[in-house]
């Protein structure tokens, strides 16, 4: 009813303090969560984009057993006519190019000394095109055309414990199909920094070439798919899904949510903090209003008794308690939205950087995004928890015995 | 004539919380002891008493907004003893218009809004909302304060408005407890003035409160009360009622 509703709307403008107090705790609770959300959003946006140019791409296509290899004989389940399969997606409309891969295990050795690696076989051209990033940390990329020797890039932990450098030659030993031991000498032209420690330390990355020639093998591990815009991949997905049936190897297409391992963690970290936010912000709300409308009911006894006596239903004074506290709820995430938009247009045009992360050498912009569904979720909560909190006095006023409630000054 | 309301043999005691529990006696204060009224349509009545007489608990009980201890109340020809809550709230809403001592006007509705009010718990329509608010409003001769706050209004206003919002919805009666404590002289005689004129032109029936003596000059019929006990009732001494 409108009349009702105008009620309720000015009642809300009665105790101007007290309403003052509430909104601005109700739109702090929501521009906070806009801003660390925003702010969360930017950090995990970031890491999603760094990993997938640092080589994940968008999506990845490997054959069925290739998740049963043998890792000595990486090749035995790779992808056989891979240069079909790639031509046959790359007309895919979101489709920037393909990558295609060999990843491999094997030793290095310098002679005196022999450790495991973890290795990367790549078309430099290939990589360069689809705008993937090496991380080097000094020496150049690896020439896609090479003159004479073999190159390779190796990770900085690997580069130190083989105590080699720059210039330095290796010896690269891997397992080829028919299980015969291979052998292939190398030179180091670059060395890797990616920021994970873990990974420089086994790292080695030659060419494609380089590698089929020490594998015995014109087979690649895995084709890296790169998209023009990581919000098409489920799209790119559903078109690519039926290229890859009908033929003479069982294909699978994984897309980069599927294999990045490390953002879906840190992701569901700031997942993890915002619902708690969320949850403090909730429940502070919820109990700071419920003092609040409390009072502002308290305040109101005789007028509650007044209606109660003309005969008004209870269900209408709970009714209009609920709804005045709602409106409440409404008003604060409008200005909370309000209020963190502003804050984060403010905090993105300031330039602000944070200090640099653990590995990590430069300082990290500040920056906040906005994600529509973050704003939805923070006002639903704003105004949910003032719903909930005005339930208490709501029943309240409309238990209000008449005749006390009359004579109550 | 027709009856609007029947008193019968009606006695309501409070409870006292801070007695003490070995005195049974003084566990309860009696506000009203077997108290007889009959009210017929049209009539003009006062309840007299000085403070702590029981005024306000009479009319409560016969507003539906307090139940009896013992005996029972007829309202309009209901049994209110036989009522459950909810329809003493449909009875009070459709059957009885009440005005306060404190005038109890919403104070973020306009004059107009706040005699609205009673035909908005009606369901009643807009169009028809309209035309009874202004003649309300018109009757008790505020139409020119119509879109003014209370608190913009003086007492007196006020107190009109809170008349005109509590005949409305043409109620079969008209309750008002002590509606002049609030006003000054000159005000309250205006005020039962006002009330005496709608109860002769509209017919309806009134029921106030007061221990003003003063205000008792026109009235037809006077209830006195004591310690809770009805001593005199004018009615019955003429004759001429009852
Ligand atoms: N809720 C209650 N609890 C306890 N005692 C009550 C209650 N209501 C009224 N009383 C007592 O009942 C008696 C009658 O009270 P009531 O309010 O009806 O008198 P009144 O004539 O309206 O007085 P006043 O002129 O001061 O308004 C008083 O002694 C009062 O203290
Ligand atoms: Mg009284």
């Amino acid at each position: 009813m409108a009349k009702f509703l105008l009620l309720a709307f000015r009642n809300i403008f009665r105790n101007r303090r007290r309403t003052l107090m509430t909104l601005f705790m109700v739109g702090g609770g929501v521009a906070g969560l806009l801003l660390a959300g925003g702010y969360f959003a930017f950090m995990t946006h970031g890491l999603r984009e760094d990993t997938i140019n640092s080589g994940l791409g968008h999506m990845q296509i490997f054959t069925a057993d290739h998740f049963n290899r043998d890792e000595n004989r990486v090749l035995d389940t790779g992808i056989d006519n891979w240069r079909q399969v790639a031509a046959s997606v790359k007309t895919g409309s979101h489709v920037r190019g393909i990558a295609p891969r060999i990843d491999f295990y094997g030793m290095v050795s310098n002679g005196t000394k022999a450790a495991g690696f973890m290795g990367s076989a790549v078309d430099p051209e290939a990589e360069k095109s689809l705008g993937f990033i090496t991380h080097i940390e000094s020496g150049r990329n690896l020439d896609p055309k090479p003159s004479g020797e073999v190159e390779a890039l190796i990770g900085n932990g690997l580069a130190k414990s083989m105590n080699v450098g720059i210039g330095d030659g290796l010896t690269v030993l891997a397992m080829t199909s028919d299980g015969a031991l291979n052998g292939v000498d190398v030179q180091i032209v670059g060395i890797i920094n990616s920021g994970a420690a873990e990974r420089d330390a086994r790292y080695l990355r030659i060419t494609l070439p380089a590698a089929q020639r020490l594998l015995q093998s014109d087979r690649v591990t895995n084709l890296v798919v790169g998209l023009d815009s990581t919000d098409n991949t489920d799209r790119a997905y559903a078109e690519m899904m039926p290229h890859l049936n009908g033929l003479s190897q069982r294909l699978e297409l994984k897309k980069w949510i599927d294999l990045a391992t490390y953002y879906k963690q840190v992701n569901s970290m700031f997942n993890g903090i915002f619902l708690f936010m969320g949850i403090i912000v909730f429940f502070m709300v919820l109990m700071s209003s419920v003092n609040t409308l409390l009072m502002s009911m308290f305040e109101r006894t005789r007028e509650i008794g007044t209606m109660l006596a003309m005969g008004t239903p209870r269900a209408w004074i709970v009714a209009l308690f609920m709804v005045e506290a709602t409106l409440l709820g409404v008003m604060g995430a409008v200005l909370g939205l309000a209020a963190g938009n502003l804050l984060g247009a403010l905090l993105n045009s300031s330039g602000l950087h944070m200090p640099p992360p653990p590995g990590y050498s430069v300082p990290m912009p500040f920056r906040v995004r906005y994600v529509p569904l973050e704003m939805v979720g923070s006002s639903l909560l704003v105004i949910v928890s003032l719903a909930l909190a005005s339930i208490l006095p709501a029943v309240r006023a409309s238990r209000l015995r008449i005749a006390e409630a009359l004579a109550h000054v | 004539m027709e009856e609007i309301v029947n008193v019968e043999a009606v006695s309501r005691r409070f409870p006292l919380d801070n007695s003490p529990a070995h005195h049974p006696a003084h566990r309860f204060v009696s506000a009203l002891t077997h108290a007889n009224l009959r009210v017929t349509a049209g009539e003009f009545l006062a309840i007299a008493g000085p403070s702590g007489s029981g005024k306000t608990t009479l009319l409560n009980l016969i507003g539906c907004i307090d139940q009896p201890t013992t005996g029972r109340i007829l309202v309009d020809g209901v049994d209110t003893s036989q009522l459950k809550p909810a329809g003493m709230s449909k009875l009070r809403r459709e059957r009885i218009g009440f005005v306060f001592q404190t005038f109890n006007l919403i104070p973020v509705f306009t004059a107009a809004e706040n005699v609205e009010y009673p035909l908005l718990i009606q369901g009643v329509s807009s169009g028809e909302r309209r035309e009874r608010v202004a003649q309300a409003l018109e009757s008790v001769g505020l139409s020119s304060r119509a879109n003014q706050r209370p608190d913009l209004l003086s007492g007196g206003e006020r107190q009109r408005v809170a008349v005109a919002r509590a005949i409305v919805h043409r109620p079969a009666l008209v309750l008002a407890d002590e509606p002049t404590a609030n006003l000054d002289t000159h005000n309250a005689t205006q005020l039962i003035d006002l009330m005496h004129g709608l109860n002769r032109s509209l017919g309806l029936t009134f029921i106030f409160s007061t221990h003003d003596a003063r205000l008792l000059e026109h009235t037809e019929r006077i209830i006195r009360l004591t310690d809770g006990e009805v001593v005199s009732d004018t009615a019955s001494e003429g004759g001429s009622r009852g």
